[in-house]
């Protein structure tokens, strides 16, 4: 590939990922748009089931009277008795008053049976889409949410309320354009700059560009679903106070209880006089946007909801995701370009047979640990968990249990060298045998063994118990861990020293080291960095813990991953449901890291060791 | 300083191999003697059992005045080069060097001195503090020998410490090795199975050949003098020839007929199976029946110095050695001449037939 056709197909490849990303981003504002126009339009739709009256009695029974229906329906409104539906004038009214209201940001229908009330003129709705409305509860509709509008006692559909988001500019740049798109085209020049003039920082610079985009396409997404809650806020301050006003008598003062029911996804409390405008704030350390309702001469409510831009950490993500495909796939290109034909196909097939295992991980172990992020954000979780004193109990308890690994790693030790010194003899393979049994024993069926024999209270102890017992769990719980994992400790010690070259020992017994020394000067430096790997792989599954504890001793010491499952599934201070997943996941979050954390440096210099060995 | 003298030693190791002979074997005071053996002729056996790391099954190790069979290496005062250098990988070369000083318990400003100088004496003061890993070759090695002299220990057992490296590197820690005996004059048993190695660095040389002490001698005695047919093939390079033939009394007085070949040889006391050694060099080609018989021409090797050319004698291979480059052409067939003086007779057991 010539230098310019490179850059060419390098600018291609930025164009694409920013192209990507624009719609990305776009998809997720609209995600938010659609949300917004969904919750407008059940909020407009209780406001208008609430301030309508029903029909006046009916008129004197005339045998071949017109029955009051609205002009010209295309079908038949669904009959409901007189008193559950809905004076039609004043429907009628009401609709139309929705678009005079001040300050109203939101194209509103109202539509009687199928037909529209505000906009005379604009199409009905066909009766299928009221039809489908009962199912789901709501649905998108040529560019507006619909939603259903029932009858006063709420039990059937009468019409329905249609909400069209209008568009609000966002961003620095005339037009409204936000910040994304000028990002996009500054990161696609960006690229080509690079890439034709062949520019020190290259991959530098295209990650760079691709940060640029990504950060300037999360400031257009929260903007989006920030003004998604303003516009809520002010939008529904309006129905409430015109609600306060409307209210059907007899109702002289109209009370919080009764707006509430107008906003079932919000909070209505008692509140102060405040501008117009939204505001956020905390409230009981969790974020709240805030709007104040004049409902009465002197009379204010505060509306608050959940900010919608809380939610959008998550989709930073995706977001990253799709502006690094730019470099990733100019990365990809400039690898081609320098890397013979033969082996890029080598590559190409090593990849091959790559394939199936990353596949493999991508779906069982990258997939669910994305998720899992996805499910932890907001960040909130993490502070409820950081806040939650059980979860410091459960660490104790993690921390107390993972003692045993210095123990039993010392054993093995012992064991293997035992077993070592005696390998050609019947004794080392009857303690070897010994030692591998428990180890490659279902954990379940010696937790589960160790349960008979402590309820029958043969363990020998005098009594039994030991494993509901609070103060003897955990030391009961760590020597059953003790015992499964010696044998597999030992294997791992065992080939260590069968590795140590035999010319170590004789050099140093000639050299006039005694046993002890050599054991201290030449054996367990060898094994430093095999004893290093066990100790780390013994408190990684320390702190992983959980088929034992949760097979021994329900109740018992909570560990870890206990709690996190707890969280997840409900029982013992974990409440189930969708924002305990969230929970559990931010749990696990901040197990993994914690776990990183603690293992890096010891990783790191067994890498080293590797490399001299 | 001591000697080291060997009585009857035998050695059978647990899988009823018996690795060792009933060997007799004095090594004088400060003598630099070789042992030379093929691989698996027992002679890294008889070094550990020297050094104490293993347990003759019979027989007397004696070192100086007293003897050593059953003391532990800590004992016997003697220090061991591996053929794997056998440093710690984990220590520095000072480390490794004072290793031996700081297992006998010597003070650590002596033992600093003791370093030092025999780093200085090896040339490894500037990587006295890198690990082995970082070291070439050569200063592994160097280090290795380091170990070993620090101690200024009575016995030195060097198993092939050369055979890792490469020849150039190899020729010129074999005059180190040299030079540091003649410095401090010090008993070392120098094990190898490169007989060049053993001819060029041992004052005596003993071969070993399965597990059996076949010869004791000087280079030129063991060359010229080889005590039976392993020794004498063992020898130069390429090894010396061995025809399998046959005396027999014909019309043309008493001769031997190896092959092709048939080489008049005075032989008065014996007929029957014989082996006939002849050193490639005396070796000559001539024109078809003109010399002790005929032979093909199956490979020429050119050295430059020197052609080797391989040949078929009756089924038997031959081996001379000629001069420059020879104008021998592959697949013709040749006459052979050989000087009668220089052949050796062995009967079909491999003992030398006066």
């Amino acid at each position: 590939m010539s230098p310019r056709g490179w850059a060419a197909s390098a600018t291609a490849a930025a164009a694409l990922a920013a192209a990507l990303t624009l719609a990305v981003t776009h998809w997720i504002e609209r995600r938010y748009e659609r949300a917004f126009a969904f919750r407008i339009a059940r909020t407009t739709a209780a406001y208008v089931a609430a301030v309508t009256p029903p029909p006046p009695p009916p008129p004197p029974v005339r045998r071949r009277g017109r029955i009051p229906r609205p002009q010209a329906p295309i079908t038949p409104v669904p009959q409901s008795p007189a008193s559950r539906t809905y004076h039609l004038p004043s429907l009628l009214t009401q609709a139309r008053g929705l678009r005079t209201l001040p300050g109203w940001t939101t194209e509103v229908e109202v539509y009687y049976g199928t037909a529209p009330l505000v906009d005379a003129t604009a199409p009905p709705l066909s009766p299928d889409d009221l039809l489908q409305l009962d199912s789901a509860g709501g649905r998108w509709r040529e560019g507006s949410a619909l939603v259903p509008l029932k009858d006063r006692d709420g039990r059937e559909i009468v019409g329905a309320v249609a909400a069209r988001p209008l568009r609000v500019p966002t961003g620095p740049l005339p037009g409204g354009l936000g910040f994304a798109f000028p990002a996009a085209v500054l990161a696609v020049v960006g690229a080509a700059v690079i890439a034709f003039r062949g520019r020190s920082l290259r991959s530098g610079g295209y990650v760079g560009a691709a940060l640029l985009l990504a950060a300037a396409s999360y400031l257009d997404l929260r903007a989006v679903a920030r003004s998604s809650t303003d516009r809520w806020l002010t939008d529904t301050r309006r129905l409430l106070q015109e609600a306060a006003t409307r209210l059907p008598p007899p109702r002289s003062r109209v009370s919080v209880s009764d707006l509430a029911a107008l906003v079932q996804d919000a909070e209505l409390v008692a509140g102060e006089p405040a501008e117009s405008a939204p505001w956020r704030a905390r409230v009981d350390g969790a974020p709240r946007a805030i709007v104040a309702v004049l409902i009465g001469s002197g009379r204010w409510v505060d509306l608050r909801t959940v900010p919608a831009e809380i939610t959008t950490l998550r989709w930073l993500l995706l977001l990253l995701a799709s502006a690094l495909v730019g470099p990733l796939g100019i990365l990809l290109l400039r690898w081609a370009e320098r890397t013979p034909a033969r082996k890029r196909r080598e590559t190409a097939i090593a990849w091959g047979f790559l394939a199936p295992a990353g596949l493999h991980l991508l779906v069982f172990t990258l997939g669910p640990a994305a998720l899992a992020i996805y499910l932890a954000l907001p960040l909130a979780n993490f502070r409820t968990i950081v806040h939650d004193p059980l979860t410091w109990l459960s660490m104790r308890s993690t921390g107390l249990y993972a003692l045993y690994v210095p123990v039993s790693v010392v054993i093995a030790l012992g064991a293997a060298l035992l077993v070592h010194r005696y390998r050609v003899g019947w004794g080392g393979r009857l303690l070897r045998s010994a030692l591998l049994l428990p180890y490659v024993t279902s954990v379940v069926a010696i937790a589960l063994v160790w349960q008979l024999i402590d309820q029958a209270g043969t363990l020998g102890l005098g009594r039994s118990g030991w494993l509901s017992s609070p103060a003897t769990a955990l030391p009961a719980l760590m020597l059953l861990a003790l015992y499964a994992q010696l044998g597999g400790q030992t294997l791992v010690f065992l080939a260590g020293l069968e590795r140590i070259p035999r010319v170590y020992v004789d050099a140093a017994r000639v050299d006039g080291a005694s046993a002890w020394r050599r054991f201290w000067r030449i054996t367990l430096p060898l094994l430093r960095p095999l004893t290093w790997f066990v100790v780390l792989t013994g408190l990684l599954s320390a702190f992983q813990v959980f088929t034992i504890a949760f097979v021994l001793t329900q109740g018992g010491p909570r560990v870890l991953v206990q709690r996190a499952y707890q969280l997840a599934w409900g029982g013992g201070g974990g409440s189930g449901g969708s924002q305990a997943f969230g929970m559990a996941s931010a749990f696990a979050i901040l197990l993994c890291l914690a776990l990183v954390v603690f293992s890096w440096p010891r990783l790191k210099l067994l890498g080293r060791y590797a490399q001299h060995a | 300083m001591a000697s080291v003298t060997l009585r009857r030693l035998s050695k059978v190791f647990d899988g009823g191999v018996q690795a060792l002979h009933h060997l007799d074997l004095d090594v004088r005071d400060g003598e630099l003697l070789v042992l030379l053996g093929p691989s698996g002729s027992g002679k890294t056996t008889v070094l550990r059992c020297i050094a104490g790391l293993e347990e003759p099954t019979t027989g007397e190790v004696v070192i100086g005045e007293r003897v050593v069979t059953h003391d532990s290496p800590a004992e016997r005062d003697v220090a061991m080069v591996f053929q794997s250098q056998a440093l710690y990988p984990y220590l520095t070369v000072r480390e490794n060097i004072a290793f031996p000083l700081e297992m006998r318990g010597l003070a650590h400003a002596q033992a600093t001195r003791r370093v030092l100088e025999t780093a200085t004496r090896l040339g490894l003061q500037s990587v006295l503090d890198r690990l082995p890993s970082q070291l070439s070759e050569g200063e592994r090695q160097r280090a290795a020998l380091g170990r070993a002299i620090v101690r200024g220990p009575q016995v030195f057992l060097l198993d092939e410490p050369l055979a890792r490296l490469d020849a150039p590197l190899r020729i010129e820690l074999r005059a180190e090795v040299l030079a540091l005996h003649r410095a401090i004059a010090a008993t070392m048993i120098y094990v190898t199975h490169d007989q060049a190695e053993a001819m060029t660095m041992g004052q005596r040389i003993a071969v070993l050949h399965e597990g059996r002490l076949r010869q004791v001698g000087t280079p030129e005695e063991v060359y010229q003098r080889p005590a039976d047919v392993h020794v004498a093939r063992f020898f130069g390079t390429p090894g010396m020839n061995v025809l399998q033939g046959r005396g027999r009394a014909g019309d043309k007085g008493r001769v031997i007929e190896a092959g092709s070949l048939v080489i008049p040889v005075e032989l008065s006391t014996y007929e029957g199976e014989l082996q006939l050694g002849i050193r490639p060099e005396y070796v000559g080609l001539c024109a078809v029946d003109q010399g002790v018989g005929n032979v093909d021409v199956l490979v020429v090797e050119p050295l430059g110095s020197e052609t080797l050319v391989h040949l078929n004698a009756g089924g038997q291979p031959l081996v001379a050695r000629l001069p420059g480059f020879a104008d021998v052409r592959v697949g013709t067939r040749v006459g052979v001449k050989v000087d009668r003086r220089r052949l050796y007779l062995f009967d079909a057991a491999g003992a030398p037939v006066a």
